[in-house]
């Protein structure tokens, strides 16, 4: 049996699901049920504050939450319309992406490589899990651990 | 149908990009078919994937059975785990942290839900103990290895906890 230390986590009053902590380990995301929608919600482990999302509020229900190395990528699958999407924010420059897959497979799960490169989308095809691994290099910009972010901003998005 | 919905998000993203609100594209991703096509067997079930940096975990059902696999994606193999997978014990959810070092994984075992961590460099397992006591559901790595998030059913609802290993 291994002597552990448990980090204090202050609970935020709602029950937290799938949880996905960055790279660097400062950052935890996780799926809260607000006003009964599954959502995704960041959080800044250096002080416990919640770090607001500009466009991952909406378009819930979301699940599988994946977070690349400084937290600069926050990875879910979303809502939009009819389907569900892999969508990624860049909490750096606001931009979003919204992730098709070939074939229009449903989602289920995701993971974000660390440095934000690929992308492995776990999804059912005629009755079997499948999982593929996709090139994201030519739509994000590498998310190092190095962690060097030029931008004024760093402070507002909590990185 | 499905493409005109495309193309109604897409113009949707155009106009709020217009508007200064969001920055929004909708792109379909590729396959890196050099890869999938070498380690994913059509006949296998492939869930619960996690990405490390050059690494991908995952559960794996073959035959019948279900597994942890680790896969090497710069040397492009399966690598050996030995004593990781046991015939006793069904694995519910793993992750990898970046340099692939360390596996925590939670498995069932007769009537227990335990969390372990695997040192490959070691081919050890290392039991971690949940205080208060709860029953773990999902788990993930930082980068290090050093800090895992378990998701936790503690007196009917799902908590986090944060451990330093």
């Amino acid at each position: 049996m291994a002597k552990v230390d448990k980090i204090s986590n202050q609970p935020l009053g709602l029950s937290q699901q799938d949880p996905a902590l960055s790279g660097d380990g400062e950052k935890l995301a996780v799926i809260v049920d607000k006003n009964r929608r599954p959502s995704v919600q960041l959080k800044d482990l250096r002080n416990g504050r919640i770090i607001p999302l500009r466009y991952l509020s909406r378009h819930q229900p979301h699940s599988s939450p994946s977070l690349s190395w400084n937290g600069r990528y926050l990875a879910v699958i979303a809502q939009r319309g009819n389907r569900r999407l892999p969508i990624i924010e860049d909490r750096i420059t606001g931009r979003i992406h919204q992730l098709t897959i070939p074939g229009e497979h449903v989602p289920i799960r995701l993971s974000l490589a660390p440095d934000g490169g690929q992308l492995a989308l776990q999804y059912a095809d005629n009755g079997t899990w499948r999982v593929r691994i996709f090139n994201l290099t030519n739509m994000l910009e590498p998310d190092q651990p190095s962690g060097f972010i030029r931008s004024n901003t760093k402070e507002d998005i909590g990185i | 149908m499905k493409s005109r919905l495309l193309d109604n998000l897409g113009c949707l993203c155009l106009i709020l990009t217009l508007l200064g609100l969001v920055s929004c594209r909708t792109s379909q991703i590729r396959p890196l078919n050099n890869l999938n096509g070498v380690f994913f067997q059509s006949e296998n079930s492939y869930r619960e994937p996690v990405l490390g940096s050059k690494w991908l975990v995952s559960l794996v059902n073959s035959n019948g059975k279900e597994k942890i696999e680790l896969i090497d994606l710069r040397l492009r193999r399966k690598v050996n785990l030995p004593g990781i997978n046991r015939s006793d014990s069904q694995p519910i959810s793993v992750s990898v942290n970046a340099n692939g070092d360390r596996i925590a994984f939670i498995r069932q075992r007769l009537d227990k839900t335990e969390i372990l961590i695997y040192r490959r460099n070691l081919g050890t397992t290392q039991l971690i103990q949940l205080n208060p006591k709860g029953v773990p559901r999902r788990v993930s790595l930082d980068g290090s290895g050093r800090i895992l998030a378990v998701q936790v059913s503690r007196n009917g609802r799902w908590d986090i906890d944060l451990i330093r290993l």
